[in-house]
């Protein structure tokens, strides 16, 4: 879950998810739920704190 | 379908100085320079600090006006605050990154270069052709571009590469989360950059204070997250201003990423480069990447227009630009690399001891040459963390 009213779009946690999950767009950023394995490698990195796992 | 010799994703210093470079090599080349932002070199997500040779090597710093100030000494703070203060002539600049990165893409653009702002590449596939074609969309609505080479200058989000299957993934460790404010109404010496190691301050990595006036600064850290106590890098960050600056107005703010790792494996496939923190190509010693961006944006400019003029943009041949980069800065990255790793064992209690006995030094005599001197006979791993700085 990315929380975009915190999220600034700085795209430091694309490089770090491995399947390639996020996608950072014109305006705005997508976490492809089918995609995500559930790692957590992108959620401390945030400098904002704006990635959160939710319960699918 | 438009079609054009190369489209370079993203006008950032590599980018601007990649499509400037190609055009300039060979002026027959149809140049496109795609930027996802809708206003080149905003928002800011840096804390604009270069190298005085190393920013000579692009542009002439003396009364430019994308300089926002001079720089002639560097100040550490130790982790229990006790300061040391290196007098160096000449140490660098502090850029306006809005203006300076403007400043390059204008270049570009003179050379011959399309720019086209708020526009951005979506995905990329390689036809039977020998072509890439790249969905850009944006202003102008969406398109596909045909391109014989592209250069991915797409900085720390590096999907490009990806797009065109490099490995552009970075380890957690070695990625610097940072945020930043702009400052004012603060009293420090405008002459200088500090900056302050510490676990309770930055994790893995430090803060800074980089002037860009009288009173006014850049005000930021990176912390490695995986050594943090829970808090991201924002909550150090207002720790951290709390403490030294309560009463600054923060006018802005910014955060982002910078991989503190070594060039990519392989920065080149069959008609593509990628340049930039889009190819890792920061100094994983003091994170700077801006004279290394542009440094790569000149080589990969120059290679590819020589592949397109040869006809021949295979792998192959574009391999030339990696190893060229290799032994400009590349092998040194993996030095540097060596060298963060080691000083991940050096806790607070040495950088407050080095502090200490640098202070010993009379003020005038104190350089970094004779400050890392005296590291390194208490610790032999510990060379140059700041004398790399401007890089
Ligand atoms: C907080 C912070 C502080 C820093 N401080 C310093 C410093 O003091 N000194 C220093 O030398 N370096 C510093 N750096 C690092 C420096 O900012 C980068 O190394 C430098 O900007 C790299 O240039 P680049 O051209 O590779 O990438 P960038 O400058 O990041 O440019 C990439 C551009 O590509 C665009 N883009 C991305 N994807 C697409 C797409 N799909 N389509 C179209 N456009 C796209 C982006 O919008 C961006 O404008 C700092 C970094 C951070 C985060
Ligand atoms: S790291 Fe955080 S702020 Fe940056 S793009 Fe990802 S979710 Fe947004
Ligand atoms: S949890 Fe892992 S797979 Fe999912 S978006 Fe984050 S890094 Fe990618």
């Amino acid at each position: 879950m990315v929380d975009l009213a915190v999220c600034d779009r700085c795209g430091l946690c694309l490089p770090l998810c491995p399947p390639a999950a996020i996608h950072l767009a014109l305006s705005d950023l997508l976490v492809d739920r089918q995609t995500c394995t559930g790692c957590r490698k992108c959620v401390a990195p945030c400098p904002v704190g704006a990635l959160a796992m939710v319960d699918a | 379908m438009p079609d054009v010799d190369l489209l370079v994703v993203g006008a950032g210093p590599a980018g601007a100085v990649a499509a400037a470079q190609a055009k300039r090599a060979a002026p027959e080349l149809d140049v496109v320079l795609l930027e996802r932002d809708r206003a080149v070199g905003a928002p800011v997500r840096c804390a604009e600090g270069v190298g005085d040779a190393g920013l000579r090597e692009f542009a002439n710093p003396d009364g430019a006006p994308w300089v926002a100030r001079k720089i002639s000494r560097v100040i550490f703070i130790a982790p229990d605050d006790s300061e040391v203060r290196v007098a160096e002539r000449d140490v660098g600049w502090i850029l306006d990154r809005t203006r300076f990165d403007a400043h390059l893409a204008a270049e570009a653009v003179a050379a011959g270069a399309e720019l086209l702002v708020g526009t951005e590449a979506s995905g990329m596939t390689r036809t039977p052709d020998g072509r890439w074609h790249v969905a850009v969309r944006g202003l102008r609505g969406a398109s596909t571009y045909r391109a014989k080479v592209v250069i991915g200058a797409d900085g720390v989000e590096a999907m490009v590469g990806r797009w065109a299957g490099l490995d552009t993934r970075v380890p957690a460790r070695d990625m610097e989360s940072c945020a930043q404010y702009v400052v004012q109404g603060i009293d420090f010496d405008p002459d200088a950059i500090y900056l302050q190691f510490g676990d309770a301050v930055a994790p893995g990595g430090y803060a800074w204070i980089f002037p860009k006036g009288v009173g006014i600064a850049n005000v930021g850290l990176g912390l490695v997250a995986l050594k943090s106590d829970g808090r991201n890098a924002r909550q150090y960050l207002d720790a951290w201003m709390d403490r030294r600056y309560p009463n600054g107005a923060r006018t802005g703010y910014t955060v982002g990423g910078v991989i503190v790792h070594t060039t990519v494996q392989q920065t080149y496939a069959d008609g593509l480069l990628v340049a930039g923190d889009a190819a890792h190509m920061i100094n994983p010693l003091s994170g700077g990447g801006i004279v290394n961006a542009m440094k790569a944006g000149r080589l990969a400019g120059c290679t590819v227009a020589a592949a397109i003029r040869a006809g021949d943009t295979s792998a192959r041949r574009l391999a030339a630009y990696h190893h060229a980069w290799m032994e400009l800065l590349g092998q040194d990255h993996v030095k540097y690399y060596r060298i963060k790793r080691a000083l991940e064992s050096v806790d607070d209690a040495f950088f407050n001891a080095l502090a200490r006995t640098v202070n010993a030094i009379p003020a005038e005599r104190r350089t970094l040459g004779r400050i890392f001197a005296h590291a390194l006979v208490q610790h032999p791993q510990l060379i140059p963390v700041a004398a790399r700085f401007f890089i």
